[in-house]
Order: C-alpha cells, then sequence, then structure tokens
C-alpha cells in the first residue's frame, strides 16, 4: 500500500475525540500505512482533538470548511472525505461502523465506484486485503477479500479499543473547502426537534421496566413510571396494553413494537406471549412479576416474583429510596 | 325503418361500448384458468342458474331469482315483440302459440314484477348498510327500466287480447287476460297496442345501449366470471414467475403497481361486480371499523381500469383500448394510492369470507396479495411492524426469530422421532409449524397431537430444526420472493426425506402444503390432525369416553372451513367429547379470529376482530371455545383476556388427548 489510510473522526459530545472514532483509528494502524483523518467542520472543533489525534497515530488532519457543511449532509459530507482521498491518493479510507459512518462511507462508494466492506471487526493488509465482518445483526461473521482501490471499510462498535499508537505522532491540522454542487447539500438537517416524550430511549436503555395487561389501566403505570425514574430505565409495555390504548404503540416492546437488549428486564403483569418475548429475548437478565406462578414468562425469567405488581414494585421502590436515603 | 335505425343505434353503441370492455380484459396479464370443465360446467349450473350464493340470503337471493329465472323465460319475448313490431299480425312460429309458454311469461313477468318492487322496498325502506358507496341512482334508473319492460310486455299482451289479436288462447294468460277488459277493442286499443309493443321495444334497446356503461353489466360478465373462476384449492394463490426461462423481463410481474399489470381475470372480476355489498357484509375487517371494503376496492379498481383505458386510447393506444402496439404516451398511475389507500390494502386478513359471499366468483384475495406484492417487492413499502417477522422468517426459519435448534424442543420429552437425513420416511410426517413449536400455547397443541398419534400407534416423525418456516406469512405480506425461497427448500427437504403423506395441525401450513407446493414440485397427500384424529377415532384406534356435557362452540378458522372445506372432522371431534353449540357465523360463513394475512405480526387498527368473534362465542354459553388452528388459539386466548370471558379456548386435540386420557384404559 502505497497512500495513506484516511479515517472519517467526529467530535464526542464532550468537545473531545468520539470514542468510536478512536477505535477506527486504531483500527485502521493495522493497515500499516501513514494515518490521515479527515473532519468536518471549524478548525476551532479541530484544536481540542489534536493531542488524541496525535496519539492515536494521526500526522495530518484535514478539516473540511466551508459555509453550507454545518449541519450534516450526507452527500456534502461524502463529498468532503471522496475529495480529500483523491487529493491524498489514499490506500484505504475508513470511518466507524455508527449510522453516519456507515452511510457517508455507502455514499464515498457509490461516488467512487468501489466496494464498501461494512462493520470491520479485523482486517489483514494484503492483496487483496481480507476482512472479517459482522453480519445480519451479529448472528453471522463474514470473511471477504476486498478488491477495490482506495479500500473502503468500516469498524464494527468496539471490535478494538482506541488504545494509543506506539510512536504517537504530532497532529498537523490542514484546512480546505470542498466542491460542492447544490445537489450535494439536497438532503440535510434543517432542524433537530426533541423526542417528545422524553427520558430513556427504549431501544437503548439498559434497564427496562415493562407492563402488561396485569397492569389493569393507564393510570396504574405511574409505579412502573416511579421504579424507573429511580433506576434511570426506559417504559415499556406489552401488546396487550397497546391495543387497550393505555400506551403509544412506541413504548411496546415485542414482535410487533421493539426489539430491545437491555441489561436487565423487569416485566410487570407480563403473561410471557410469545410475540412479546420476540422482542425481549436480548435481555441479559429477565426479572418477572405476575401473581400467576403458571405464567410462561417464568420459563424465561432469572428472577421470579409471584405476586401482584401493584404491591411488589412499589416496595422495591421504597426500598432503593430507603437504601439511597433519599 | 324506425326500427332498423332504434337497432343500428343501440347496437353501436353496445358493440362500440362492448370491444372497449373486451379489448381491456384481453389486455391482462396472463393467468391459466383453463381445463376442470366438469367443475365449470358445475359452477354454472348451481352459481349461476341455481343462483346458489344469492340464494343462501333467502329474502334478497329470491328477489334476483325471480327478476333472473324471469328474464330467462321471458327472453324469447323479445324476439317475439320485435317481430310483432314489424308485423301487428305475425308471431315466432310455433313458441308463439303455444299457451304453456303464454302462461309461464306472466307467471314470470309477475314475479319479476314483485321482484322489482321487493328490491325497491329494500333500497328505499330497509336501506341495508351493504349499499352504502355503491352506484344507488343507477340501481333505481335500471330496476325503473325492468318493470318498464314488464309492464309494457304485459300490457301489449292485454291490448291484443282485448283486439283478438292473441296468437295464443287467451285462456292461459290469466293476468294479460284480466288487464285485457280495462281494453275496449276498439280504435283506441289499436294505437295503444302500437304504443305498447313500441314503448317496449324502445326500452329494451334503451337497456342494451346503457347496459356495457352501468353497474348492471353483469349479466354478461358474470356467467363467464364464474365460469373462470377457482374451482379447486381455493386456498392457492397464483405464484409469480422470478426466473422462468421463457418469460421475458417485459413480461414478468411483480403484483400489481398499475391497470396494466391486473390479469385479465382480474379485469374481469371488476366488470363483474354489481355492488350488492354482501362482502361487505361477511368482511371482518369491516365489521370492526377498518378502512377495507371488498366491495369498494373492486369498484375502485374498476373505476382505475375503465378512466387507464380511456386515457390509452385517447393516447392513440392499441385497439379497443388495450396497450397493443406503440400504445402512446399514456403512462398509468399507481393503483395504491389511486384507486385504493394504503389502508385498504394492509387491512385484510385474506379470510376469504368475501370471496365466499360473491355471487359472481369475483376473488378478492388475488387483487389484495398482487397488490401487496407491489407494494412489498418494488415499493418496500409495508406496515413496520411487519418487518422484524419478514427478516426473522428469512434469517431464523421461524416468525418469531427463536434459534432453529429449539424447535423440536417440546417433543424431546415425549420421544418423538425426528427424522435424520438418510432415515426411513415414516407412514406420516408431522408437520409441526412455527407456532406449536415455538408458541407457549400453541405448544400444547403439538404435544397433544403426539400423544394421540402414539396413543393411537401411527407410524410418524418430525422434521425438527429441519423444519421451516412454509413462508406462508410472508406470502401472504406480498414477499413472493422469500415464500418461494422457502417453499422450495422445503419441498427439497421432504422430497429428499421420501416424504407421501403429511398432517398439519396448523390450517396455514396444511393450506400452503397442500394447495400451493405442488407448484414447487411438492405433492403429498395432506391432512389436517382434526382429519387424521377423527379418522383414527371412527377407527377405533382413538378410544374417548362417552361424550360429556359441558357445552362447546367450535370456531372455525378461514384455511381450514372456508379455503379448504374441512368443517366435518373438528366438529366430529368435539361432539366426541362434549355437546356442541354452534355459533351463527360457522361453516364456511366462520369469522376470522384476526390473525389471517399476516396479521399475526401487523397492530390492528379500530375495533379488535378477536374481541368480536370472542363475545360471539360466549354469548353461545359455552364454557369451551374449541379451536383448530394455532393462530387462532392464540387470538382468540387474547381476545378472551381483553373481554373478561368465561372461556377456554383449547384446540380440538388436546380436548381430546384430555378425554382419551381421562378414561381409564
Amino acid at each position: 500500500m502505497s497512500g495513506p489510510a484516511l479515517v472519517f473522526v467526529e467530535q464526542g459530545p464532550d468537545g473531545a475525540l468520539d470514542e468510536l472514532s478512536g477505535q477506527a483509528l486504531a483500527f485502521a494502524r493495522r493497515l500499516e500505512s501513514p494515518l490521515h483523518a479527515v473532519l468536518v467542520g471549524p478548525v476551532a472543533a479541530a484544536e481540542p482533538m489534536r493531542p488524541d489525534l496525535g496519539a492515536l497515530g494521526v500526522s495530518t488532519v484535514h478539516v473540511a470548511g466551508h459555509p453550507s457543511l454545518g449541519a450534516f449532509a450526507p452527500a456534502a459530507w461524502a463529498q468532503a472525505i471522496a475529495e480529500t482521498a483523491a487529493r491524498l491518493s489514499a490506500a484505504a479510507v475508513l470511518a466507524a461502523g455508527s449510522e453516519r459512518g456507515n452511510e457517508l462511507l455507502a455514499h464515498v462508494a457509490a461516488r467512487t465506484e468501489q466496494p464498501l466492506a461494512a462493520n470491520c471487526v479485523s482486517v489483514t493488509p494484503g492483496d487483496p486485503p481480507e476482512v472479517t465482518r459482522v453480519r445480519w445483526g451479529g448472528s453471522l461473521l463474514e470473511q471477504a477479500r476486498v478488491h477495490g482501490s482506495p479500500l473502503l471499510l468500516t469498524v464494527a462498535a468496539h471490535a478494538v479499543a482506541a488504545e494509543p499508537a506506539p510512536a504517537p505522532q504530532e497532529a498537523e491540522i490542514e484546512t480546505f473547502a470542498p466542491e460542492l454542487s447544490e445537489a450535494d447539500l439536497l438532503v440535510r438537517i434543517s432542524e433537530r426537534v426533541p423526542a417528545a416524550a422524553g427520558g430513556v430511549s427504549l431501544a437503548a436503555a439498559d434497564v427496562v421496566v415493562s407492563g402488561g395487561r396485569g397492569v389493569g389501566s393507564a393510570e396504574g403505570f405511574s409505579v412502573l413510571e416511579e421504579l424507573a425514574e429511580l433506576l434511570g430505565a426506559a417504559v415499556g409495555c406489552s401488546r396487550a396494553v397497546t391495543s387497550a390504548g393505555w400506551r403509544p404503540h412506541t413504548d411496546q416492546v415485542g414482535q410487533t413494537g421493539t426489539k430491545i437488549a437491555p441489561e436487565i428486564y423487569i416485566a410487570c403483569g407480563i403473561s410471557g406471549a410469545t410475540q412479546h418475548m420476540a422482542g425481549c429475548k436480548g435481555a441479559k437478565k429477565l426479572l418477572a412479576i405476575n401473581p400467576d406462578g403458571e405464567a410462561s414468562i417464568f420459563a424465561s425469567a432469572d428472577y421470579a416474583v409471584i405476586g401482584d405488581l401493584h404491591q411488589v414494585v412499589p416496595a422495591i421502590s421504597a426500598e432503593l429510596r430507603k437504601a439511597r436515603g433519599t | 325503418m324506425a326500427l332498423a335505425a332504434a337497432l343500428a343505434i343501440s347496437g353501436t353503441i353496445f358493440v362500440r361500448r362492448s370491444r372497449f370492455l373486451v379489448g381491456l380484459v384481453r389486455a391482462g396479464a396472463p393467468v391459466d384458468r383453463s381445463g376442470e370443465v366438469p367443475e365449470r360446467v358445475q359452477a354454472e349450473a348451481t352459481i349461476v342458474l341455481g343462483q346458489r350464493k344469492l340464494l343462501e340470503r333467502i329474502g334478497p337471493g329470491l328477489i334476483h331469482a325471480f327478476i333472473f329465472w324471469g328474464f330467462l323465460v321471458l327472453a324469447p319475448t323479445i324476439l317475439i315483440a320485435f317481430i310483432g313490431v314489424l308485423d301487428k299480425h305475425s308471431t315466432l312460429p310455433w313458441l308463439g302459440h303455444q299457451g304453456w309458454f303464454a302462461f309461464l311469461v306472466d307467471v314470470f313477468a309477475l314475479l319479476v314484477l314483485v321482484g322489482v318492487l321487493a328490491a325497491l322496498w329494500v333500497r328505499k325502506v330497509q336501506r341495508p348498510q351493504r349499499f352504502e358507496g355503491s352506484h344507488r341512482g343507477e340501481a333505481d334508473l335500471i330496476l325503473g327500466l325492468i318493470a318498464t319492460i314488464v309492464i309494457s310486455l304485459l300490457l301489449w299482451h292485454a291490448t291484443r287480447i282485448a283486439l283478438g289479436r292473441s296468437e295464443w288462447p287467451a285462456s292461459w294468460s290469466p293476468l294479460s287476460h284480466a288487464l285485457s277488459h280495462v281494453f275496449s277493442g276498439g280504435g283506441a286499443t289499436k294505437v295503444l297496442e302500437r304504443v305498447f309493443v313500441w314503448v317496449h321495444v324502445l326500452a329494451i334497446l334503451a337497456f342494451l345501449a346503457y347496459l356495457p356503461y352501468s353497474k348492471h353489466l353483469h349479466i354478461v360478465t358474470a356467467a363467464f366470471n364464474v365460469w373462470f373462476g377457482r374451482t379447486r384449492a381455493r386456498g392457492r394463490l397464483e405464484p409469480l414467475r422470478f426466473d422462468d426461462e421463457g418469460v421475458d423481463e417485459e413480461d414478468m410481474r411483480f403484483g400489481a403497481g398499475t391497470s396494466a399489470d391486473l390479469t385479465w381475470k382480474q379485469v374481469l372480476d371488476t366488470f363483474s361486480c354489481t355492488e350488492c355489498g354482501r362482502c361487505q357484509d361477511a368482511c371482518p375487517a369491516f365489521a370492526t371499523g377498518k378502512a377495507l371494503s371488498p366491495k369498494l376496492l373492486i369498484m375502485g379498481l374498476r373505476d382505475q381500469v375503465f378512466a387507464d383505458g380511456a386515457a390509452r386510447a385517447g393516447a392513440g393506444g392499441g385497439p379497443d383500448g388495450g396497450p397493443g402496439e406503440g400504445s402512446g404516451s399514456f403512462e398509468p398511475g399507481p393503483l395504491v394510492p389511486g384507486a385504493v389507500t394504503d389502508e385498504v390494502v394492509w387491512d385484510c386478513v385474506t379470510c376469504g369470507a368475501c370471496v365466499e359471499a360473491c355471487p359472481v366468483s369475483i376473488e378478492h384475495i388475488d387483487h389484495i396479495v398482487d397488490l401487496r406484492r407491489h407494494l412489498v417487492m418494488v415499493e418496500s413499502s409495508f406496515p413496520a411492524e411487519a418487518e422484524p417477522m419478514l427478516r426473522d422468517v428469512e434469517r431464523a426459519s421461524n416468525p418469531w426469530g427463536n434459534p432453529q435448534s429449539e424447535r423440536a424442543d417440546w417433543a424431546a420429552q415425549l420421544g418423538v422421532r425426528v427424522l435424520e437425513p438418510g432415515d426411513p420416511a415414516p407412514e406420516v410426517l408431522y408437520w409441526v409449524g412455527c407456532a406449536s413449536s415455538f408458541d407457549e400455547r400453541a405448544r400444547t397443541t403439538a404435544e397433544s397431537t403426539a400423544k394421540l398419534l402414539q396413543a393411537a400407534g401411527v407410524d410418524f416423525a418430525i422434521l425438527g430444526a429441519r423444519e421451516s418456516c412454509t413462508g406462508d406469512p410472508a406470502r401472504r405480506m406480498g414477499n413472493e420472493y422469500v415464500f418461494q425461497a422457502f417453499a422450495e427448500h422445503n419441498v427439497e427437504t421432504l422430497n429428499d426425506a421420501g416424504v407421501t403423506k403429511i398432517v398439519a395441525n396448523c390450517p396455514h401450513c396444511f393450506n400452503t402444503l397442500a394447495n400451493e407446493y405442488p407448484d414447487f414440485g411438492g405433492r403429498y397427500e395432506v391432512v389436517h390432525h382434526s382429519e387424521l384424529l377423527a379418522q383414527l377415532v371412527s377407527e377405533g384406534r382413538l378410544k374417548p369416553g362417552p361424550a360429556g356435557e359441558q357445552a362447546i362452540t367450535y370456531h372455525d378458522s378461514c384455511y381450514l372451513a372456508r379455503h379448504n372445506d374441512v368443517r366435518a372432522s373438528p366438529r366430529e371431534l368435539v361432539a366426541a367429547v362434549g355437546t356442541p353449540v354452534e355459533m351463527e357465523r360457522s361453516g364456511k360463513r366462520t369469522f376470522c379470529c384476526g390473525a389471517g394475512g399476516a396479521h399475526m405480526w401487523m397492530e390492528e387498527r379500530g375495533s379488535a376482530i378477536n374481541e368480536n368473534r370472542v363475545r360471539e362465542a360466549a354469548a353461545t354459553g359455552a364454557g369451551t371455545l374449541a379451536v383448530a388452528c394455532p393462530f387462532c388459539t392464540v387470538m382468540l386466548d387474547d381476545g378472551v383476556q381483553s373481554t373478561g370471558d368465561e372461556l377456554r379456548v383449547v384446540d380440538v386435540a388436546t380436548l381430546l388427548v384430555e378425554h382419551v386420557e381421562g378414561r381409564p384404559q
């Protein structure tokens, strides 16, 4: 490989280098090419990331500044990446396997007419390079040879740790203005509207407290909401609850709702119909609270409380408060 | 001269329009409806001549039958009247002189009039919901024309009797004879005789010209539509051909995106609808306040077919409105949302109640599925909540995404033989299905069935992890591609294993295996578990104790009772165990549980179909609601929990096993 490896990086919420971008840089070092990064935004944003980038082995940071590049616009950002790659004759272009990273490199792939291997967990340089990548939501590992120049990869989250490079660099910042057409800016973020519900997102929550038909009414969910707040958990429900109109469909856990994978799932007054279990079988631990000891949910539960949730759940909340002294 | 002119005008209008309509049908996509002649003759005899489906509702059925049979009998009088216009002293040789025929004419003319008056009463006084959205003004006009034709005929006959000109013995026609006393037999009567025959003939010609522009077109198309209707295997969907050699890419269909994609039978369906609304009355989606009305679906498609046909002809399309050579610049617009809304397409549970109810053999499910196929495979537009099901079927071979390795877990403790590659084929392969393999509530059915087969000494085995989803939910969703992949895979597994006979407890698997896999090279003798178990009971290989007194009401599964005519066997099992009580909507007129057409994996709008059905079951007073389908089991059990009724939802196999085991051996 002759040219450098170019990695698209982003700023994290705290202004420092985004964690997944760091992982992508560490991953890119396996290609044994000089490491460059490309970033979209003002130079001021790049400055606080410089030490991190240098520590990860980046020699040059290319910062794309353009009056129209403020908000995310996938085609325009991809143009900035593709342009940099062409200018550097990059041997490889990488990004984190985040939704944004995958979207951008898909655009780059289309623009350069090269194949893209998404969600890679390992790469072996060579001609052609070989990658292992995650498919089908993690159920399948695919080994592939990637014919293409530049080599286009995204890096599966947590495939490698963002460890510093053995030979740290002094990352230099170079700015450039990409050539954008109007069409590049057709799709862009024009406004951000916070989700109406607020609270913790169901799909990403570490803890989910869910209620089923046994909750009895929309008002009955107050005890679950109280527990969820104490645990920093999201509130979910079964299909029976959304059918009855007690909660919106967005709260439904199940085959026809959200499929979740929390650390712990607390299922209250849920019988455990297949349609529901299909949505929560990704949970690491399942605590079931149900007055019916024969309920099928107990077959899948790690912890079981046979009892009325309207007594059990407030008791758990009370214990939590007591333990925390609030 | 005047008659020739009237005939020419009316005939030209009729022929012109008919050519346009025939062109539209002929331009339809191909579908094979040949063969099975004896069954088609039988369908004509019972459904058309015998008015079988209409007479299932005796009141409106008789009204229609009177008018229909009346017109069959009165048909020769049209010719007689034309002769009468030309020459007041001539009539049809022989028949025109027959007293018995004149008698029949009087009787049937009266029946037609009774029919017309009763129909007007139904439409104006009763005003049933099924006519909502139909062209009611058109119907009134047609009834008026029919009345005019018949009354003028009777009056013409009466004046001829008064003038002593009747070629038949007047005493044979009591009604005309009685009416004849009104007329003096003088010069005024001579004038009136001419007036009545002209009114009669002109009304007939007006009818002829108006007919092909109206919903009443069914009097021409219905007989053809019934002839080309499905005869056997009604639960089978027409497969799409994806990679057949000899199929041009241009001719490849991915369902119906525009009116140009409809098959000729589907076009003929739309021309046959007379907007009677029997389909709508039977539809569970309509009954629970959803957007779908099967009647409005067909009417919407017809409007689009007409509009596109006219526009294509205007744009210099092929002859008679077909696409033909150089079909001009016309591009038809999408059927969804042009002819019907997206909601309508997804509300359907493919239960077939509409198809069963339709007196002219319109096949609504084929329309719905073709619209879905286009939406899913071309537009990728379908209810978001069903996406995990499609993904799980593709990825995990079952619609809940459970590991295949757990498919046979239920069978391990029962010692059921799992057929491994190379094993000798059993006498009967038990196809368990995904629901009975994985669902907690449905699994009981698999256990019961296996225990009963063991008790009866049947040589059977299951495929275990080698069994996959049949592809039915994907197919009913419109994802024909996924379905065919599974069909080919399963057929290969079954054929390699040397399977000849299959028993399935899931009516959806049963329907797919029996009616749809033959299209993919899988031909087996397929029976439903209720059929096999009833046979084992009647042969004495299973010996249940004496039937108890507990009242049991049996819910027919659509895919059993309606699509496959399995109605007796489950009832025999119920009768062997307890005291059967029937719901009003039973047998082939059953009401869906709400799960069909992949609705098991979709969210329901409006009120719940399953609750509607559970309330009907509870109203029988029975404490047990027997079912013979795993999806009905889950849906109705959910329904019972919602309504709070005291009902035990249980499969017939479980009822039987409890009764066999409970009996001291």
